[in-house]
């Protein structure tokens, strides 16, 4: 039998086809709507008009676009033999913005899609609005983000070579005090705990400390059985590095060193998402990735006890806003504003080239390669995070996401696996 | 505050539904910052929105049993080709559209189809506009249009007219059904480099707070609509104040290529100001140049000194 169900309020909508067997879900397929093709819009425009389109490919991460798309344009001017080398403070403050776009993005998973869904799920609905939460913490860090950045959405402040911004110390001050009431929102609402404290966690019999939004949500997980729920490949993959992040592959827990040569896209029946494998093998993105590259301990510890399932899935999202608020800090402290802004002279460019930009987005590992021919862009790739976490699978084996809900025996359940991947449409029908 | 109360008062304020077509949800997130959304959403009754919690479904929205006074439209239109469950948007934005008093097209896309109708400019558009022209939908529309530019919108744009609506005030539109309270100016007013402008100094590069992004670096602000320097983004700043052109983004023509450079003719820009003639700008232009003035051609804070 199949059941066909509109999953809303994501990043756009996906519908999903289940087909049940004797009661428990034996495969579904993920159906994602328009395909926009950014990657052909800008064939023919100049290299670095990538830096203003590609952020439009989505609105909840497109800083990431941004950064993915400077960084493929850097790589390709070195191979072009241009010394592109970029001052500290470039460096600190592109990984500042991006830390920034990551909290956003994890808030308001947390309030808009994750906590919503499981009080829905359980029963126990809270009656608080979670919604006035998201706004505030997302519009104080897009607020830091933006002395920098200019804005958000739709920023393109990085440039080949640096930053366009050249921001005072009045300036830091008030990203940083921006960034302080948001780590005091953490503590007070989202943790119960101070930040120290709760950074010192690491193991699952420390779990326990955490209150607040974070430890009600952990608790209601474990309550209702969905702390096992939702296990899928055990197999993890990071391109990017900064902000604490490291690259490289787990399988179950033994971690080794990636390439992005080995990465093959493949068009999907039946929805315009392509799907993406290493190495012909289907690998999951994003926090719980990065936490089980990084061997982060409580994921050792957490992997130990659930594998790969909804609670330290669901966990490693939100403890990454703790671990980037603390770099956060850490990069404004560090930041030196009068260091270069921007190494490149502005009108320097490489008429043709090639180039690979990594960047680890909110849901994992986003990669751009532009190719240039005569001061034109030939050939524009992107791949996306949830093309890894949400195609059907291979002749192999299934999706990453597909894998997740195999065996549920409710729509709602699965719907809300489906979730705990932090889905985006619009980014997977670029 | 008792049941009949409650609902007797939501049943008093209109019904605001956010449609997304061809979009990247952009206009959403952005209209997220807002720091009143919720004062402004205390004047309304969200019947659906993308994110927001609703009092309808999206089952409600494509079985057209939603309620509409205000229609927002979020992203490009395309008569056949994007569908919700199997619902052609545009069939949505038929019957909603039809049923509200307003429609707000939130957006460049929305507008004049930005970005999106790039991929297949002959069937992709705005939803009352195609580029500058109207679309065969305008005239059904043109009562109870508002167009809203911006890639995104910001927030406060869109605050102003939900405010307007509710409040029952008129709000003065261009020929583009633009508010000219928000479109009225350009992005150049305000901006914190106008002195540079004044003198015709030009930025020495990227990355630096003193000089004029409009003679090398490609800034639009002087010919673009918009009020991004004096409704500052995200309460705090804009794109010329953090060293980045304005990129037209409000404008029909939005997006245009080698956006990072300023197209000239014989040095000079190849165009100009909104609605200052040409020999108007190259007289100031000959006597400001014929002036150096030191201070301007200095950096604003000595750090090696």
């Amino acid at each position: 039998m199949i059941v066909k169900k509109l999953v809303e309020k994501i990043e756009g909508e996906a519908e999903l086809d289940f087909t049940f067997n004797k009661g428990s879900i034996e495969d579904v397929k993920i159906g994602f709507g328009f395909y926009r093709g950014i990657e052909e819009i800008l064939v023919g425009k100049a290299p670095r008009d990538a830096l203003v389109i590609t952020p439009r490919v989505c609105g909840i991460c497109n800083h990431a676009h941004l950064l993915a798309a400077v960084g493929a344009i850097e790589d390709g001017y070195r191979h072009a033999g241009i010394k592109v080398e970029l001052s500290k403070k470039a460096q600190r403050i592109r990984e500042f913005t991006l830390a920034c776009e990551l909290i956003q993005n994890h808030v308001k998973w947390l309030y808009f899609t994750i906590l919503p869904t499981l009080e829905k799920l359980t029963g126990e609905e809270s009656g608080e609005n979670h919604m006035l939460k998201a706004s505030y913490v997302a519009s104080t860090m897009t607020k830091a983000m933006a002395i920098f950045s200019g804005q958000w959405p739709h920023s393109s402040y990085a440039v080949p070579g640096g930053v366009t911004c050249d921001p005072t110390y009045v300036d830091v001050m008030r990203a940083t005090a921006l960034v302080d009431e948001t780590v005091r929102f953490f503590e007070q609402v989202m943790v119960g705990i101070p930040m120290d404290r709760y950074l010192q966690i690491d193991s699952v019999s420390s779990l326990y400390e955490v209150q607040g939004d974070i430890g009600r949500l952990l608790h209601l997980l474990g309550t209702y059985g969905m702390a096992r729920k939702g296990r899928s490949h055990d197999r993890f993959i990071v391109f990017g590095e900064g902000l604490g992040f490291v690259s490289g592959k787990s399988i179950v827990t033994t971690v080794s060193g990636v390439d992005t040569r080995y990465i093959k896209e493949a068009i999907q029946e039946g929805t315009t998402a392509k799907a993406v494998t290493y190495k012909k093998r289907l690998y999951e993105t994003g926090p719980l990735a990065r936490g089980m590259v990084a061997k982060t301990p409580i994921f050792k510890s957490l992997h130990k006890r659930y594998k790969d399932g909804m609670l330290t899935r669901i966990f490693a999202r939100l403890h990454e806003i703790g671990l980037l608020l603390e770099q956060s800090r850490r990069l404004l402290r560090k930041l030196d504003v009068s260091q270069p802004s921007c190494t490149l002279e502005s009108r320097l460019m490489a008429s043709s080239f090639e180039g690979v930009g990594v960047v680890e987005a909110a849901r994992g590992s986003l990669i751009h390669k532009t190719r240039v021919q005569d001061r034109r862009i030939s050939r524009y790739e992107i791949i996306v995070p949830t093309q890894w976490n949400l195609s059907h699978g291979n002749d192999r084996e299934r999706g990453v996401a597909v894998e997740a809900m195999i065996g549920s025996m409710s729509i709602e359940e699965a719907s809300f696996i489906f979730r705990s991947f932090d889905v985006c449409s619009v980014c997977t029908t670029q | 505050m008792k049941k009949g109360v409650e609902k007797r008062k939501r049943a008093d304020k209109p019904k605001l539904l956010w449609l997304q077509s061809i979009t990247c949800n952009g206009n959403t997130h952005s209209f997220l910052n807002h720091p009143d959304l919720f004062s402004i959403l205390s004047r309304f009754e969200l019947v659906h929105h993308p994110i927001l919690d609703t009092t309808y479904t999206i089952e409600d929205l494509i079985a057209y049993r939603i309620p509409c006074d205000v229609l927002i439209v979020e992203g490009a239109y395309i008569q056949t080709g994007m569908a919700k469950g199997g619902v052609e948007v545009s069939s949505l934005i038929a019957h909603y559209g039809t049923s509200a008093k307003y429609i707000i097209t939130a957006g460049t896309c929305a507008t004049f189809g930005g970005i999106f109708k790039q991929k297949d400019p002959d069937r992709i558009s705005g939803l009352a506009f195609d580029g500058e022209e109207t679309t065969e939908r305008y005239e059904d529309f043109r009562d109870k249009l508002v167009s809203l530019l911006g890639c995104p919108i910001h927030p406060k744009w869109l605050g102003y007219v939900l405010m307007m609506i509710a409040d029952g005030r008129e709000m003065p539109l261009d020929a583009m059904h633009r508010p000219q309270e928000l479109y009225g100016i350009t992005v150049h007013t305000g901006c914190s480099r106008n002195e540079y402008f004044e003198w015709k100094v030009d930025a020495k590069g990227f990355g630096v707070k003193e000089g004029c992004l409009f003679y090398e670096l490609g800034c639009q602000g002087p010919y673009t609509h918009g009020s991004c320097n004096r409704i500052l983004w995200n309460d705090i700043s804009s794109k010329t104040v953090a060293g980045t052109p304005c990129f037209g983004c409000t404008e029909p023509d939005f997006p245009k290529t080698t956006l990072f450079e300023s197209e000239t003719r014989m040095g000079i820009p190849a165009r100009m100001p909104l609605g200052v003639p040409r020999r108007a700008y190259l007289t100031a232009t000959g006597v400001a140049k014929s002036f150096k003035i030191k201070r301007l051609e200095e950096r604003v804070i000595d750090y090696d000194r």
